[in-house]
């Protein structure tokens, strides 16, 4: 992965400038914290993501849920009122995680900065991982891929047949100093990319100010993607 | 002894020709060939060939994998027991048992590299070890044991094979010593075999219920379940295994030997049913969502194949077994001995649907399927698994090597133990 040329040299200045990472403590561990009240379920981020990473058809690695009957029917009654919310899910990129627990051949592994990361030159394709992991985040590639186009979309290289895939978190944005891209492209603001290991840092103190969770608390697998409860003081 | 008994190999046995042989042998190579066949078709094209998707991802290749573990193990508990604590009665069948408990875990494995995406990388497992995987562990134990049961094989026929001047005794003799040594060897690999294969089917257990992200495997009963469930369905092969072969002329034992085994059955049976209520009761009663998976199983789309292991797989020949009468009727054991294996086989199938077929997070959309899905969505909170053709081919093609197995071991090597002194 990552031997093709980034564009984001071909970004303006300003363009740049909205993507960096920027303050970090001196051994960051990446994370992201989404915010529920932000999000609008536009699925914006779900197909960046597929653009990004070159994902066929069929396969997604972010992807939005409803949380509601249907995934066009959010509202819920609650009493008077009504509330509409989404639950964007991709790789937690957890700290404890099951799939790296699992993996007979250490092809799912841990990188120092605490990203869960795939070898897919390594990967079986036993698809343990896809058993281990209480998300449901990664995909397998069952086959020949398929594509909406005969372009390649991606800025990374396309994994191959037979071995499982999943977010990386853009690693390749990453080094590059740039935030993944559904944290960039978000059109509400609703997803915040940092380090957790500054206590300081904007995604530390929203976790702290905003009450933040982590999906499945109860699996103890120690995400390092939070999320944001709703605090809507005026329901619809 | 009973005033009926029959006698051990009626004298109109039919002994097949060299006919029904090579016809047998020949429809054997033929699913060989197509398993072959449609292996490479799978290799060449992927697992989207199969019908698993990311939604269940787990299907006919690893129950069939757990199935010939469970029928390995329960063949070598069996035998190795009956040794360890001196039960002179196994002793017409010992080498059967440990000659289906070789066979079935080589078949096993097999059925390990066609559910791999890259069969062809399968030497990671050995350059990149990860120790914390229990999947590392089970196929460590499966080598281990394979090569053990191959041995224990071996070492029963090997007196024998002397004797004939076959090459297979590896230019062992029969002197007094030797055989002396030989009988202390025996008790010696009943002390290792016994442990290895409650280990190995333990370790199969295991792989699923460690797993915290599926419910409804995570608990410590799937151990001690996984090996009721060996018992039943390995003795339930051993008993049909053994009634074949007296048919053919190639084994010789009393009737009373075989309602013995039906009355172990009964009990294995009985356990395996204590122990499946005693897990579904546990899950389902505090009525918290970890039970939800229980209750679709109950009365789910899936509810007719849990009832049919109720009812049929562990009601029915428990009830035949627990009844003197019947337990003394060769072909009434043969019977429950029959659909006793093939309820263990839908115990786990239900084990891989229902902890498989819905989405840990039940919202909406549910997860991607993988494949593209044309105009339909690409997603789903639950999913209906049907194995396709290609994979019961290739599942047709494993059986057949294994039933080829079989057939040449218990030609070329002495099955029947001498009478005990």
């Amino acid at each position: 992965m990552g031997d093709k040329v980034s564009p984001i040299a071909a970004l303006s200045p300003a363009s740049r400038a909205w993507g960096e990472i920027g303050e970090r403590s001196e051994h960051p561990r990446w994370g992201m914290v989404v915010d529920q009240e932000r999000c609008i379920g536009c699925w914006s981020c779900a197909v960046i993501c597929k653009s990004e990473n070159d994902l066929p058809l069929g396969m997604w690695w972010n992807r939005i849920l409803t949380e509601g009957d249907a995934l066009d029917q959010p509202a819920q009654a609650r009493g008077e009122a009504l509330e509409m919310h989404w639950l964007p899910l991709a790789c937690q990129h957890c700290e404890n995680a099951p799939c790296v627990k699992v993996c007979p051949v250490q092809a799912t592994y841990h990188r120092d900065d605490g990203l869960v990361m795939q070898d897919n030159d390594r990967c079986i394709g036993c698809r343990y991982c896809m058993i281990a992991c209480p998300y449901g985040v990664r995909n397998f590639n069952w086959g020949a891929p398929v594509r909406p186009t005969p372009y390649e979309t991606g800025m990374v290289a396309a994994r191959p047949v037979g071995t499982v895939e999943k977010c990386t978190l853009c690693v390749h944005r990453l080094a590059e100093d740039q935030v993944p891209s559904c944290v960039w492209s978000c059109p509400t603001g609703a997803r915040v990319f940092g380090d957790l290991n500054d206590p300081e840092g904007r995604v530390a103190t929203l976790i702290r100010d905003r009450e933040g969770f982590a999906l499945l608390e109860e699996v103890g697998t120690k995400p390092a993607v939070h999320y944001l409860p709703p605090r809507r003081r005026n329901p619809l | 002894m009973s005033a009926t008994t029959m006698p051990a190999a009626p004298a109109a046995a039919p002994v097949p020709g060299r006919r029904a042989l090579a016809l047998w042998i020949g429809l054997l190579l033929i699913l060989i060939a197509a398993g072959v066949a449609a292996f490479a078709y799978q290799f060449a094209t992927g697992l989207v060939v199969t019908g698993m998707r990311n939604t269940v991802m787990w299907g006919n290749y690893i129950l069939f994998f757990m199935f010939f573990v469970g029928l390995s193990a329960g063949g070598l508990i069996v035998a190795s027991a009956g040794r360890l604590f001196g039960v002179k009665a196994f002793k017409p069948i010992t080498r059967l048992a440990v000659l289906e408990a070789t066979i079935a875990v080589v078949l096993a494995a097999t059925f390990i590299l066609p559910d791999l995406g890259r069969p062809e990388r399968l030497l990671n497992i050995f350059l990149f070890f990860n120790p914390t995987s229990p999947m590392i562990w089970d196929i460590t134990i499966v080598i281990v044991y394979m090569g053990l049961s191959a041995f224990y094989v071996w070492l029963y026929a090997r007196a024998d094979l002397a004797r004939r001047g076959s090459w297979l005794a590896l230019g062992t003799g029969t002197s007094e010593r030797t055989l002396a040594r030989e009988e202390r060897l025996k008790s010696a690999m009943a002390w290792v075999a016994l442990p290895a294969a409650i280990l190995l089917h333990s370790i199969t257990a295991w792989i699923f219920g460690l797993q915290i992200s599926r419910g409804f495997w995570y608990s410590s009963i799937m151990a001690p379940m996984f090996i009721t469930s060996a018992l039943v369905s390995g003795m339930g092969l051993v008993i049909l295994l053994a009634l074949v072969l007296r048919r053919l002329g190639r084994l010789r034992f009393e009737d009373d030997l075989v309602a013995m085994l039906g009355g172990l059955l009964g009990t294995f049976i009985a356990v395996e049913a204590f122990l499946v209520f005693a897990e579904y009761l546990t899950a389902s009663y505090p009525g918290a969502p970890e039970g939800a998976a229980v209750a679709r199983m109950l009365v789910g789309p899936y509810a007719p194949l849990f009832w049919f292991e109720v009812g049929v797989g562990l009601g029915l020949p428990f009830v035949v077994l627990a009844i003197h009468r019947l337990r003394r009727d060769p072909r009434a054991v043969a019977a429950a001995s029959g659909v006793a294996i093939l309820g263990i086989f839908v115990h786990r199938l239900n084990l891989v649907l229902n902890g498989l077929s819905y989405a840990n997070i039940q919202l909406p959309p549910g997860l991607p399927v993988g494949v593209d899905q044309g105009a339909g969505t690409s997603f789903a909170t639950s999913y209906w698994y049907v194995p396709t053709a290609v994979e019961w081919l290739i599942v047709a093609g494993i059986l057949a090597f294994g039933a080829l197995l079989f057939t040449i071991a218990v030609r070329v090597l002495p099955m029947q133990e001498p009478e005990a002194h």
